[in-house]
C-alpha cells in the first residue's frame, strides 16, 4: 500500500500583529490510497489549517516554516500559484464546512459543478460539461438533477447544498479529498445522510479522504485511521480500532469521555478541563500538560517523541516511556462511543 | 421566467411606472408653485418692476396663472397628455423647441461621459482589488479621493488655463466653432475637456465603491471552494466575484443616469456648452413654470426607467432579487 499524501515534520506559521503564530507544529502523517483518515481535535487546534496549506489555500500571512509535503511521490512544498492550480480540483479537492456560504449565490448550481468539470480539460464542451455535472449530482443522491441544474443555492436544503459542493469536489475525478468539518453546519439526520454518501463515495471511487472532524462519533462513522491533533502537534495516531479499543495519550481519554454516551445515566456531562493554549508562544514541554490530569515532572519540561506501540499505533506522551509509571487507562471498561 | 408570468409582470413595471410618473408631476408643479418668485419676471424681464396692478392681473389671467392650483394643474396635465407643455416664458417658444434646440448637445456630453464613467469605474475598481494594497492601488486611491474632492468648477478652470490658455491645446468653450457646426472633429475637440471633467470628478467614487465591493467578495467563502476547484485568480475575479457585485453597482448607476441631463450644469456654465443643464438651473431659478415641469419630469421619467431597467438586469444577474419580491419562488424541498 503506497502513501498517496505524505506530510513530514511539517510546521506552518502566522504572522499576525501580535506575534507569529505557530498553527501546525511539526507534524508527520500519511494517507494511503483509499482510506479515510480522520483528523480530530478541538477547534484551533491547526485540523483546518494543516488541509489548507497541504492545498495552499491558505491567507499570505501563512508560511510554510519547515517540513515538506509529498502528492503521489512529487514534492509540492515549494509548488506556486501555477502549480497547484493545475493539482487542485484534479489532485486534491476540499468539502467546506459550511455549505451555506461555500456555494456562490448569484451562479446555478449545475453551472458551478460544470466549471470545475471543464477547469482542467477545455475541449470538453459546455453540454458534456452540463451533463457530466447533473450526472455527478445524481451521484451525490440529488434527485431530478436535471431540473435542479438549473436552480440557485438559495432554492436548496442544507443538506442539498452540502451534496452539490461534493459534487464539485468530486468532478475532476480528485485523488485526495479534504472534508473540512463538512457535517458541522448540518442538523444531526442530515448529517447521518452526508456521511453515509461519504463512505458510499468512498468504496465507489477510492478517493483517499482526509476527514477533519471535532465529533469522535463521526469518526467511527467514516475513518480507518484517525490522528488526534492538540496545539497544532499530532499526540496519537492509529487505526479507529487503535484509538477507540486502546488509547494511550491522555488527550485522548479525555476526548473519549467527554462523548455524551460516556456520561449516560449521570446527570454531568465530562469535559477536559481548562483551555487550549495559545499558539503565540507555545508551552515548553507537552502542551497539554496543564491539563493532563496524568502530567508527569517531564511533561513540563520537554516535548515528548512518537512513542511506537504497534505497527499502526504510536502516542505522543512520557507515559509511554519505559521510565514512566504504570497508569491504568480510564477507558477500559468504560462504554465505547457508537459501538 | 416562463412566458405565463412575463405579462402581469410588464403590466405591473408599467403600472407603477405611470403611477410614478404621476405622482412625480404633482409635487414638481406643487413645489414649484407655492415656492417664493415671480414668473412674470422670466417673461417680461426688467419691465416687471414697471406693470401697474392692473397691468400684473392682466398678464397672469393671460398666463392662467390666477386659476386655483387644481384648475392649473389640471389644465396643465390635459395639455400634457395631448403632448401640449406650453410656451417657455423666457424664450418665449414651445418649450419642446427650446429642449429640443439644445438636448443634443448635453446628450452628445452626457451619454458618452456616462458610459466612460460606468466602464473606466469599473476598471479601475477592478485593477484596484486585483492589485489590493501594492503600491499602485495606493497611488491611485489616495490621487482618487484626492481628485474626487476637488470641485468641478475649479478643475475646469485648471484645465482650460492649461489646454486652452497656455498649451492652446484645446477649445475652452462652447460646443462648436462658428461656422462649423457639421465638422465632426471639431465637436469632438470641444466635448474633450468638459467631458474630461465630468469623468474625472466622478470616476473614483464609484471606482472606490468596486474595488471595496470586490475586496469584500474576494473574502467570501464561496472563493475558497472556487480556488480549490483550480481557478485561476482572474477567473474567480471576473465569473464569480464581479457577478456578486454588479446588481449593486447597477443600482447605484440608475440612480445616477441623471447626471446626464442634469448634473452637467456647472460644467455647462464654466464651459459655456449649451445644454439642458443651464437651462434647468435658469427655469427654477427664474420660475419658468412649464420649462421647469418638462425638464423635471424628464428627468423623472429618466430615473424611473432607468431603475427599472436596473432592477430586471439585476433580477437577471441575481435570481433571489425576484425571489424577495414574492414572485416566482420556486419551491424545491428536498
Amino acid at each position: 500500500m503506497s502513501n498517496l499524501l505524505e506530510i513530514n515534520d511539517l510546521s506552518v506559521s502566522f504572522d499576525t500583529p501580535e506575534g507569529e503564530v505557530q498553527a501546525v507544529r511539526d507534524v508527520s502523517l500519511s494517507l494511503p490510497e483509499g482510506k479515510v483518515l480522520a483528523l480530530v481535535g478541538e477547534s484551533g487546534c491547526g485540523k483546518s489549517v494543516l488541509c489548507r496549506s497541504v492545498m495552499k489555500l491558505l491567507p499570505r500571512t501563512a508560511k510554510i516554516k519547515s517540513g515538506s509535503i509529498m502528492a503521489d511521490g512529487v514534492d509540492i512544498t515549494n509548488y506556486g500559484e501555477r502549480d497547484m492550480r493545475k493539482l487542485r480540483g484534479r489532485m486534491f479537492a476540499m468539502v467546506f464546512q459550511d455549505p451555506m456560504t461555500t456555494l456562490n449565490p448569484v451562479m446555478p448550481v449545475g453551472d458551478q459543478i460544470a466549471e470545475a468539470v471543464r477547469v482542467h480539460n477545455r475541449r470538453i464542451s459546455r453540454t458534456d460539461a452540463h451533463r457530466r455535472a447533473v450526472e455527478m449530482m445524481e451521484l451525490v443522491g440529488i434527485e431530478r438533477a436535471e431540473e435542479r441544474s438549473r436552480l440557485y443555492p438559495y432554492n436548496f436544503s442544507g443538506g442539498m447544498r452540502q451534496r452539490s459542493v461534493m459534487a464539485i469536489a468530486l468532478a475532476s475525478n480528485p485523488r485526495i479529498l479534504f472534508a473540512d468539518e463538512p457535517t458541522t453546519a448540518l442538523d444531526v439526520t442530515i448529517q447521518a445522510q452526508i456521511l453515509d454518501l461519504f463512505r458510499e463515495i468512498q468504496a465507489t471511487l477510492h478517493t483517499a479522504t482526509l476527514f477533519v472532524t471535532h465529533d469522535l462519533g463521526v469518526v467511527a462513522r467514516v475513518a480507518d485511521l484517525v490522528a488526534v491533533m492538540y496545539a497544532g502537534r499530532i499526540v496519537e495516531l492509529g487505526t479507529v480500532e487503535d484509538i477507540f479499543y486502546d488509547p494511550r495519550h491522555p488527550y485522548t481519554w479525555g476526548l473519549l469521555q467527554a462523548l455524551p454516551a460516556w456520561s449516560r445515566g449521570r446527570d454531568m456531562l465530562n469535559a477536559i478541563p481548562g483551555m487550549p493554549p495559545s499558539l503565540i508562544h507555545p508551552p515548553r514541554g507537552d502542551a497539554f500538560a496543564c491539563r493532563n490530569p496524568y502530567a508527569l515532572g517531564i511533561d513540563y519540561l520537554e516535548q515528548p517523541p512518537m512513542f511506537r506501540i504497534s505497527e499502526t499505533h504510536s502516542a505522543a506522551t512520557w507515559l509511554l516511556d519505559p521510565a514512566a509509571p504504570k497508569v491504568q487507562s480510564p477507558i477500559h471498561g468504560g462504554p465505547h462511543a457508537e459501538q | 421566467m416562463t412566458r405565463k408570468n412575463w405579462i402581469p409582470y410588464l403590466i405591473k413595471k408599467l403600472a407603477i411606472f405611470l403611477a410614478s410618473v404621476l405622482a412625480l408631476s404633482v409635487i414638481v408643479f406643487a413645489v414649484s408653485r407655492l415656492s417664493p418668485g415671480d414668473p412674470l419676471v422670466s417673461y417680461y424681464g426688467e419691465r416687471t418692476e414697471k406693470m401697474s396692478p392692473a397691468e400684473r392681473r392682466q398678464t397672469m389671467e393671460r398666463l392662467g396663472l390666477n386659476a386655483p392650483l387644481t384648475t392649473q394643474y389640471v389644465r396643465w396635465l390635459e395639455g400634457a397628455l395631448r403632448g401640449e407643455f406650453g410656451i417657455s416664458y423666457k424664450y418665449k417658444q414651445d418649450v419642446l423647441d427650446v429642449i429640443a434646440a439644445r438636448i443634443g448637445n448635453t446628450l452628445l456630453l452626457g451619454l458618452p461621459g456616462f458610459l466612460l464613467t460606468f466602464v473606466l469605474a469599473l476598471l479601475l475598481g477592478i485593477l484596484c482589488a486585483w492589485r489590493e494594497e501594492s503600491w499602485l492601488d495606493k497611488i491611485i486611491s489616495k490621487a482618487g479621493t484626492v481628485l474626487s474632492c476637488v470641485p468641478e468648477f475649479w478643475l475646469s478652470l485648471v484645465l482650460i488655463l492649461f489646454f486652452s490658455v497656455i498649451w492652446r491645446l484645446l477649445p475652452s468653450s462652447g460646443a462648436y466653432t462658428i461656422g462649423k457646426e457639421n465638422d465632426i472633429g471639431d465637436r469632438l475637440r470641444h466635448l474633450i475637456l468638459p467631458m474630461a471633467v465630468m469623468i474625472l470628478s466622478h470616476l473614483w467614487y464609484y471606482a472606490y465603491m468596486i474595488r471595496n465591493k470586490l475586496l469584500e467578495e474576494i473574502r467570501a467563502d464561496y472563493v475558497l471552494l472556487a480556488k480549490s476547484k483550480g481557478l485561476s485568480r482572474g477567473q474567480i475575479l471576473f465569473r464569480h466575484c464581479l457577478r456578486g457585485i454588479l446588481p449593486s453597482y447597477i443600482s447605484l448607476m440608475a440612480i445616477s443616469v441623471p447626471h446626464i441631463l442634469g448634473g452637467t450644469y456647472i460644467i455647462e456654465t464654466v464651459f459655456s456648452y449649451p445644454g439642458i443643464g443651464t437651462l434647468s438651473y435658469e427655469s427654477a431659478r427664474w420660475k419658468d413654470y412649464n420649462m421647469l415641469m418638462v425638464l423635471c419630469m424628464l428627468t423623472g421619467v429618466v430615473i424611473i426607467f432607468a431603475n427599472m431597467l436596473g432592477q430586471i438586469i439585476n433580477e437577471r444577474i441575481d435570481p433571489r432579487i425576484r425571489a424577495s419580491e414574492g414572485l416566482e419562488v420556486p419551491t424545491n424541498e428536498p
